[in-house]
């Protein structure tokens, strides 16, 4: 059972400040991603989960505890680990695609490989079937402001499984996109998770957003509130949805407080 | 509260941006230095010789101070412009916080005059030291030593250029506070990022890069072949092709860098197409900003050079004759130069006869000359020598010098003397001495076997054979005499065909007058009447100094000249160890408060330091100056346009880490981006300027005949390591402040 565990988070908590001005954002939160999964994380703001996003992608240090990837501790990286974690280990979604506008798609998405001494030519055979997968093939040669969101993010994500990575970790990776270019978009990641068994983290607050995950934590003041799973594959995303909606009402005062 | 924030302002932008600073007091440096030029040593010195020059030089002053303002004004512009770029969120959150656009608007214009006064209490103590050591340096440089020297504080210079720093200064800010205070506090508190600009479409780009190319080539070859001439259109064509060439470069380079990164980018790893691409990206922003810098600096390099060439020339050409030309009886002189302290200091003393052919019964025929120009390629100036040969032959117009004469003058100042065998002369032409092709012309017609032809006062015709070899030495102390065509005769043919002394009573006007085409055919000034105005047998001189010192020959020789006619003047030259232990100003000054209270008249060589001086420091003074106040402001304005736009590039260098880049990787890519970003501006700015030099040289700014190589040669390698250097440290300052802020990067600041 061990080996599939990818991700394992142990007791983490992190404060910012010091003394009488210190914030606790997380204070103890254990969980594990299995290979495979695809894990949503929601909570209101200020609940923390961004902060734990960022603890997981080494942005930011834990106060406490430890994270383990592949059963390494990634929080006691430094240098050139930690640099081969990033973009190699781990993949990362932004909410604001963070893509380089004077690099073309192509360059763009082949860049953690470079990064990671991968040949350019090398990288394009890695390149090409996950662009087809995402449905970016015609854009390739085209810089981001020649591509429209939806197409950015979906470049973003190439970018991100390029490396193939041990876990992609997704930041509201819907919140900049209209509700098409955001189907479209869940769709490609969920069918990545399904199909090529890649292990996905995605936070998000929201609940179609959500519905997508095969289990979702909810994190309320730094600590884990609620956990769902979405039973089996044979559950359809709309009862999964009415299940996320209640246990949000559950957070307290609805989606005002959620959003 | 509010004076307490603008002080805080003030400090903390000090603080983070030296660079900035450092702008500010290159302006105040560069105005000072222009103006307080009146104040300086040099100047002083100059204005006592030669008033009227160094007056017309100073009206020139006033157009410089407006052109340097206009350029100070950019460097200015774009220091202040980083600086609010840096700002900005700073003033969204005052917008923010409620602060109105009037008071943000105040507070920067406070700040600005707070930061103008502080800068003028560094700068000017600054431009003072550094006038003061150029007085010092340019002085010890043509050979003043430092006597007179006095400390100089121009309170006119000082109001001119704090006048002159703030109105920049405000103007500048001026611009900018509008521009930022109009702005929404949303717009401001958004870091800026560059827009992204697609390159110029392939084709279209390599279009502009290969027109580019070849408008410059032709401009090159333009410049090299045409400028000769030095006509108004194909100097505009020049400048339009070499200007318009630089700018289409800039316009392509993107689409030229894009093909070499397609090219061998597959083959590559690591930050390789970040690196290519954000130089591209560079290119493709500020390709205009990139033609104007590289062109500053090609008119930087080339007023340097022009200054260098110049001020070397000037100084070279005119290797000190002889420090006086005493005029007077023979009497007074010989008087003058027994008296025993005179003694002490005399080296050499010379008479310098020079005579007009004579025209009663001996003529004379330049058709050997003539000829031998023929032979030559056809130029306008050959055709120009050949009419005025003509003209010289049809108005009986040549001079004369004896051998005697012209030979005591070679061995006084240390060179060989001419040996003449029989029926041979020497040509010599003041002109050569300032027209390197002047020069060149004679020296080919003279080995092509050029001959005068005498018809003696006996009727015989004697043909004398002209040596190879043009001289040009200055024959008196001063006066300018510019003798055209000139033939140093041997004595003997000296005492009979020059005019005696009792035919020329109307000597005075015979010696010269410059003719009023330019064509000179000598010219002695003002004084020539005082010149061998009675004769009288000359004897050489006793006292110690000999008349033809050094020629011990003399006696040997036939009584000839010495008994025609008086000389022009008597030639002194001071003693060596008198000149080495006094400096040659104090001693000549110190001879020339003698003969100030003697009766005779003289020139002195300070004259001709003075005139010298004088097309030196305005020549080469006011280009150098231009010259480094363009390679300041080209290499700051490229810097702070730099920064500024990596500025706007931290979200990429974030991004990045966030994909695993190391920040050593990022600080060598960055380093190779500076780099590369200077070399770009540099390689084509320095490929023009070998143009522009060379075509300058070798057409308006020839180098004096005699210019010592090898001084231009080791100025010029200085000159080229003061540029590299000053490049190298501009390099420096930018990759030093780009490295601190790659450092200081961590991905947690990434905006959400």
């Amino acid at each position: 059972m061990n080996a599939k565990r990818i991700l394992q988070v142990q007791n983490i908590s992190k404060t910012y400040g010091k003394g009488s001005s210190s914030t606790t954002a997380l204070s103890g939160i254990s969980f594990d991603v299995l290979k495979g999964e695809f894990l949503g994380i929601m909570g209101a703001s200020g609940s923390g989960k961004t902060t734990l996003l960022n603890c997981i992608a080494t942005m930011l240090k834990p106060t406490g505890g430890k994270i383990l990837l592949n059963g390494e501790d990634v929080s006691a990286f430094k240098g050139s680990a930690l640099a081969d974690y990033r973009g190699n280990k781990i993949g990362y979604l932004y909410q604001s695609f963070e893509l380089l506008d004077n690099l073309t798609a192509r360059e763009n998405i082949i860049l953690p490989l470079s990064l990671h001494g991968v040949k350019n030519a090398d990288a394009e055979r890695a390149l090409l079937p996950l662009a087809k997968h995402l449905d970016i093939t015609e854009v390739l040669d085209k810089f981001p402001t020649q591509m429209s969101g939806g197409q950015k993010q979906r470049v973003a994500a190439a970018r991100a499984f390029i490396s193939a990575p041990s876990i992609v970790l997704a930041d509201e990776p819907t919140g900049a996109l209209d509700s098409k270019n955001a189907k479209t978009l869940l769709d490609k990641l969920s069918s990545l998770n399904q199909q090529e068994q890649k292990t996905i983290v995605m936070v998000t607050h929201d609940a179609n957003a959500a519905s997508y995950c095969s289990r979702i934590l909810f994190i309320q003041d730094g600590t884990i509130f609620h956990e769902l799973r979405k039973n089996g594959k044979n559950e359809p995303p709309e009862m999964f949805y009415e299940r996320i909606m209640t246990v949000i009402a559950q957070l307290g005062g609805g989606s005002a407080n959620v959003l | 509260m509010y004076f307490k924030q603008i002080l805080y302002n003030i400090k903390k932008n000090r603080k983070d941006n030296g660079l900035f600073f450092a702008t500010l007091l290159i302006a105040i440096v560069a105005f000072y230095t222009l103006l307080s030029l009146e104040s300086q040593d040099v100047m002083r010195f100059l204005n006592a010789l030669e008033g009227d020059a160094i007056q017309k030089l100073m009206l020139l002053v006033p157009i410089i101070y407006v052109v340097s303002l206009f350029f100070v004004f950019f460097l200015v512009y774009f220091a202040y412009a980083y600086q609010m770029e840096n700002r900005r969120r700073e003033f969204g959150l005052y917008l923010m916080f409620g602060m109105k656009r009037g008071r943000l608007f105040l507070m920067l214009m406070c700040e600005t005059i707070l930061n103008s006064i502080l800068s003028v209490f560094v700068g000017i103590p600054l431009a003072l030291l550094l006038t003061e050591s150029i007085s010092l340096t340019t002085a010890r440089l043509v050979g003043l030593g430092i006597i007179g020297h006095q400390f100089s504080l121009s309170p006119t210079a000082i109001l001119g250029t704090v006048g002159g720093f703030f109105l920049v200064q405000l103007a500048a800010m001026l611009i900018l506070s509008v521009r930022f205070c109009r702005m929404d506090p949303a717009d401001l508190l958004k870091q800026e990022t560059e827009a992204a600009k697609k390159p110029t479409s392939g084709k279209q780009g390599i279009f502009s890069f290969l027109s580019g190319i070849l408008l410059l080539a032709v401009a090159y070859v333009m410049g090299v072949t045409l400028l000769r001439a030095f006509g108004m259109l194909p100097t505009l064509l020049i400048l339009i092709f070499g200007s318009l060439g630089t700018f289409r470069l800039y316009r392509g380079l993107g689409s030229f860098i894009e093909r070499a990164l397609t090219a061998r980018k597959s083959q590559k790893s690591g930050l390789y197409t970040f690196t290519g691409r954000q130089i591209q990206e560079s290119v493709v922003h500020q390709h205009s900003s990139l033609a104007v810098s590289s062109l500053l600096l090609l008119t930087a390099l080339t007023c340097i050079s022009f200054g260098i060439g110049m001020g070397v020339g000037r100084t070279g050409a005119d290797a000190r004759a002889c420090d006086f030309s005493l005029m007077g009886t023979k009497e007074d002189v010989t008087a003058f130069i027994q008296d025993e302290e005179n003694q002490n200091v005399i080296g050499d003393c010379y008479p310098m006869f020079i005579g007009n052919m004579y025209y009663g019964d001996s003529t004379f025929s330049l058709d050997g000359i003539v000829d031998a120009f023929e032979t030559l390629p056809e130029n306008d100036l050959r055709d120009n020598i050949v009419e005025n040969l003509r003209q010289d032959e049809e108005y009986n117009d040549l001079y004369l010098i004896p051998l005697k004469s012209f030979n005591a003058l070679l061995a006084s100042m240390g060179e060989e003397k001419i040996q003449l065998a029989d029926n041979q002369v020497a040509f010599y032409s003041r002109m050569a001495a300032d027209s390197p092709n002047y020069k060149e012309l004679w020296d080919q017609a003279l080995r092509a076997g050029a001959y005068v032809e005498f018809t003696l006062p006996n009727g015989n015709v004697e043909k004398f054979e002209i040596l190879p070899g043009v001289y040009y030495n200055n024959i008196v102390a001063d006066r300018a005499i510019t003798l055209s065509t000139t033939l140093v005769v041997p004595d003997d043919l000296y005492a009979t065909c020059a005019r005696h002394t009792s035919d020329k009573t109307d000597s005075a006007d015979e010696t010269g007058q410059m003719a009023e085409d330019g064509r000179a055919v000598g010219s002695a000034g003002g004084n020539a009447g005082d010149v061998a105005t009675e004769s009288g047998e000359s004897t050489p001189l006793a006292g110690g100094v000999s008349n033809f010192a050094q020629d011990n020959d003399a006696s040997t020789e036939p009584d000839t000249i010495d008994n025609v006619e008086d000389p022009f003047a008597w030639n002194i030259r001071l003693k060596d160890d008198v000149v080495k232990t006094q400096g040659l100003l104090p001693a000549i000054m110190e001879m020339q408060s003698r003969l100030d209270d003697s009766a005779l008249s003289y020139d002195s060589y300070l004259g001709g330091i003075g005139r010298n001086l004088f097309y030196t420091v305005a020549a080469s003074y006011l280009s150098i100056y231009l010259g480094v106040l363009f390679l300041l402001i080209a290499n700051t304005v490229l810097v702070l346009k730099y920064l500024i736009w990596q500025r706007k590039n931290h979200g990429r260098y974030l991004t990045l880490m966030m994909l695993g880049a190391k920040k050593r990787d990022l600080s060598i890519s960055m380093g190779k981006q500076i780099r590369l970003y200077f070399l770009l501006v540099l390689g084509v700015a320095v490929l023009n300027s070998i143009f522009a030099i060379w075509s300058m040289f070798t057409s308006f700014v020839k180098l004096p005949a005699g210019t010592s190589m090898l001084t231009v040669i080791i100025l010029a390698c200085v000159a080229l390591v003061c540029f590299v250097l000053v490049e190298v440290l501009y390099i420096c300052i930018v990759q030093h402040k780009s490295r601190k802020e790659i450092l200081a990067l961590h991905v947690s600041e990434r905006p959400e």
